[in-house]
């Protein structure tokens, strides 16, 4: 069992919190955005004065309604669930810290998300049963309770790319906890709260788009018009207003984090060096595409708008969605949260402990097998590799080791391993990547075991994996 | 005067001189076929698009390459150097191989639609020229960074031309420069890339394009059986047009993706002393002859595989091309089902020895 380094081949572990958070974050903003969207379409539909159009659009909205009570409800809830298990088998000491500091933010959280379920459930429920005002009310409440959730979870998400001088001041002193608003309302927080309202805005009519182009536009051209253009208006707030606040945000990410996002004007080398550029560029040039798709065939083709259409914008915004989680996950290396932990767990302050006493003998998971047997070098650089290595690269995956690492025999390898531990200011790694910490042993011990993967000799890789047992 | 009247009068003058409201009038009045076929006329849009983007993305490399000894050094600074550098050479690289990839697949469905019976022989042959000119675009674009994987490719793939008897040694002595792939071959081939290529490319284009306008899109077989008050058409402007751009705007994005998440690397220098690396192999559109030539020499040892390889090849490609001559009755007799199978073969050879290629040499 290597709890809790949770090893997935290939992809990698963060992978796998990738794909389930940039899911969630598809729906969990829609449960956001599409909570003011309902109340505001039933507000409209209930002050126009055709009785007809406005029962047209009434029963447009039960239908968005229910899809929306469906996506949101299950598959957001399950997702937001799916978080959790990962991040905690991922990070389990960044979750640690995360649970610890925010402890009633989190409670705060869980609140409004339990009004959330309850408010969309009797929503949708109680259409036509119950008073049409206390019907909208219901809606009004949903939505306030979703932008809390919203107003919560930012604090904590930009926390862990600026934690903020004050709670840095007194990390690791047990009162963490006591600096809670310092570490809430962090540089990045009203920067981050406002670009991710104007995301949730965007979804909010995109995915209404889905719900309109199923309008059939020969039997209700009107309504289909109707819905498919104000739903279009949606988006238009968050595509104005990303430009500055994105330029407000970045002015408030630490400098040595935002070079990252200018190494790559002019310069390729290495890929990952520029990965926060070049995913810049592809939300850039996707965004302007959802503007042109959407004005074009939606605004001013809205009775022949139908599902693939809605879908081809639906996917681009997957892929602007994806992109802004990676970019802003990039973007906070070589830490998981700000000047405090680096990516792969290790604290700041620990790390001149780890290279006096050694890695796995300050290391909080390491298995010690067999107590009777000494570990091999090649199976103590096995468990350095998932403890400071793992949770960003795999051996012949996702940013592969043996790929990075190919062309350099033993004496390379530890010379780079070498350069990581001394983390030069002036190191090209020194941005990206955490130091390697260790004593001179870990340092032998993990050139080993790259070397053993990287130049396999004809006999096969080294065994034992773990201990002797 | 109001800024409308002063448009009006502007267009009223233009108008006058160049006719645009007949072209206007003619845009208006043109239709496009619509049926369950309909995606493939498409791609003869998508492979115009790329190769504007390669217009404008040559045009910037050009501004920073220099062609001769300092190949690899110009091409290092657009890549490491430049601001956004690399995005251009990226981009510029990526449309190159996409606007191959669709035209191809243009062919195909012309190929299938059986589009190149009478009166569009004329189309069919000047798609299959630019369809060959967009190959030599690409294997002499390839050697211009002049590192290691490009040179020795163009070694590799200069042997080609070596082979044909007679006159082969020449013509590769011609395009090389000297003996063997040096300064002088990229400054050769620079001149091609940039000015003899386009030179004919262009003309070519034009002409294909205007009989694409001229003839109009043709019907496929299943459609042409239909009763013409059966078929369904759609308006040119803007119904067609606004999908045409759809198109482009997805390509623009597959171009985006590709460009950023996998930007085109640059190697080490080229050092002719070495030895070639491994796995040297020509690019994918190239894989499908390049393979078959392997089996066929392997097949007949020496010169003879070489000669017999070449000649069954520029048989194979005299045969697609002259298709129009063997196919041209608008029926689905003997003939037609021939054409059919001997189009279905093509695809499934062109596939397979591009996967034997590529998974002989890992």
């Amino acid at each position: 069992m290597n709890y809790p380094f949770w090893d997935i081949p290939h992809i990698g572990s963060g992978w796998v919190i990738g794909m389930i958070a940039i899911f969630h974050v598809m729906i969990s903003q829609f449960a956001v955005g599409g909570g003011l969207y309902l109340p505001m379409a039933e507000r409209k539909a209930l002050r126009m004065k055709d009785p007809a159009v406005a029962n047209a659009w009434q029963s447009q909205l039960v239908s968005h309604s229910k899809f929306f009570l469906v996506l949101t409800g299950v598959f957001g809830t399950v997702s937001g669930v799916g978080i959790w298990f990962a991040i905690g088998l991922t990070h389990p000491e960044a979750t640690s810290t995360l649970i610890h500091n925010f402890v009633f933010g989190w409670a705060m959280e869980w609140v409004f998300f339990m009004i959330e379920l309850t408010t969309i459930a009797v929503y949708y429920y109680t259409w036509n049963r119950v008073d049409p005002k206390l019907h909208l009310t219901v809606g009004w409440v949903y939505s306030i309770a979703s932008i809390a959730t919203l107003v919560i979870i930012n604090g904590i998400l930009t926390f862990m790319l600026t934690p903020g001088d004050t709670w840095i001041g007194v990390a690791g002193t047990g009162h963490e906890a006591g600096k809670f608003w310092n570490a809430f309302f962090n540089p990045t927080y009203w920067p981050s709260l406002f670009l991710r309202t104007g995301v949730c805005t965007s979804l909010a009519g995109i995915w209404a788009l889905i719900t309109s182009s199923r309008i059939d536009g020969d039997k209700q051209p009107a309504l289909k018009s109707g819905m498919v253009q104000w739903s279009v208006k949606w988006l238009v707030p968050s595509f104005v207003a990303t430009p500055f606040l994105l330029m407000w945000y970045l002015f408030m990410v630490p400098g040595t984090q935002r070079a990252l996002l200018t190494l790559g004007i002019d310069t390729i080398a290495g890929g990952t060096f520029s990965t926060v550029t070049r995913i810049a560029l592809i939300i850039i040039v996707t965004s302007a595409t959802i503007v042109g798709v959407a004005y074009y065939l939606a605004y001013r083709n809205p009775v022949d708008f139908n599902l693939a259409h809605a879908l081809s914008i639906l996917l681009l915004a997957l892929i602007v969605t994806g992109a802004g989680e990676y970019a802003r996950e990039m973007l906070r290396k070589p830490f998981v949260i700000g000047r405090w932990m680096y990516s792969n767990g290790t604290r700041v302050p620990y790390v001149p402990r780890f290279n006096a006493q050694g890695y796995l003998a300050r290391s909080m998971w390491t298995w010690d097998g067999d107590a009777t047997a000494q570990p091999s070098s090649y199976s103590r650089g096995e468990a350095i590799f998932r403890g400071e290595c793992g949770s960003c690269h795999t051996m012949d995956g996702y940013r592969s080791m043996r790929t990075l690492m190919a062309a350099r025999d033993y004496a390379g390898i530890r010379n780079f391993i070498q350069m990581l531990h001394e983390d030069k200011p002036d190191s090209p790694y020194h941005r990206f990547m955490p130091p390697m910490v260790g004593t001179r042993q870990d340092m032998d011990d993990l050139a080993n075991y790259l070397n053993a993967h990287v130049n396999t000799p004809a006999s096969g890789p080294q065994k034992p994996l773990l201990a002797k047992k | 005067m109001t800024s409308k009247t002063i448009a009006n009068s502007l267009y009223g003058w233009v108008d006058e001189r160049l006719g645009l409201s007949d072209v206007a009038a003619f845009a208006r009045h043109k239709t496009v076929p619509a049926h369950r076929h309909s995606f493939w006329y498409y791609w003869g849009g998508i492979s115009l698009f790329l190769f504007l983007v390669q217009c404008f993305t040559g045009v910037l490399l050009l501004v920073y390459y220099r062609p001769g000894a300092d190949a690899f050094e110009s091409v290092r600074q657009i890549t490491f150097v430049m601001h956004f550098g690399w995005l251009i050479r990226s981009a510029h690289s990526w449309s190159a191989n996409l606007m191959i990839f669709a035209i191809m697949v243009h062919m195909f469905s012309v190929f299938f639609m059986k589009a190149y019976r009478k009166p569009r022989e004329f189309g069919w042959f000047s798609g299959m020229a630019l369809l060959a000119l967009a190959t030599v675009f690409g294997f002499s674009g390839y050697l211009l960074p002049m590192d290691e994987l490009s040179y020795f490719a163009t070694k590799v793939g200069l042997q080609i031309p070596a082979a044909v008897p007679f006159i082969g040694p020449a013509i590769a002595n011609i395009l090389r420069g000297g003996p063997d792939v040096s300064e002088f071959t990229v400054q050769r081939f620079f001149a091609l890339h940039v000015v003899v290529l386009p030179a004919l490319f262009l003309p070519l284009l034009g002409f294909h394009l205007w009989l694409v306008q001229k003839h109009g899109n043709a019907l496929p077989p299943s459609e042409e059986l239909k009763h013409p008050s059966d078929r369904k058409t759609i308006p040119f402007l803007p119904a067609f047009l606004r999908k045409d751009l759809a198109m482009w705007l997805i390509s623009l994005n597959v171009l985006a993706l590709l460009a950023s998440v996998f930007p085109w690397s640059l190697g080490k220098q080229y050092d002719g002393l070495s030895p070639a690396p491994l796995g040297i192999h020509p690019e994918w559109y190239f894989m499908s002859p390049f393979q078959m030539l392997k089996v066929l020499g392997t097949l007949l040892p020496g010169e003879a595989g070489e000669i017999a390889g070449l000649l069954l090849f520029t048989l194979g490609i005299a045969l697609w091309v002259l298709i129009p001559f063997y196919d041209a009755r608008k029926d689905s007799g003997q003939r037609a089902r021939t054409a059919h199978y001997f189009g279905i073969v093509a695809v499934v050879l062109l596939l397979a020895t591009t996967a034997i290629g590529y998974w002989t040499i890992q």
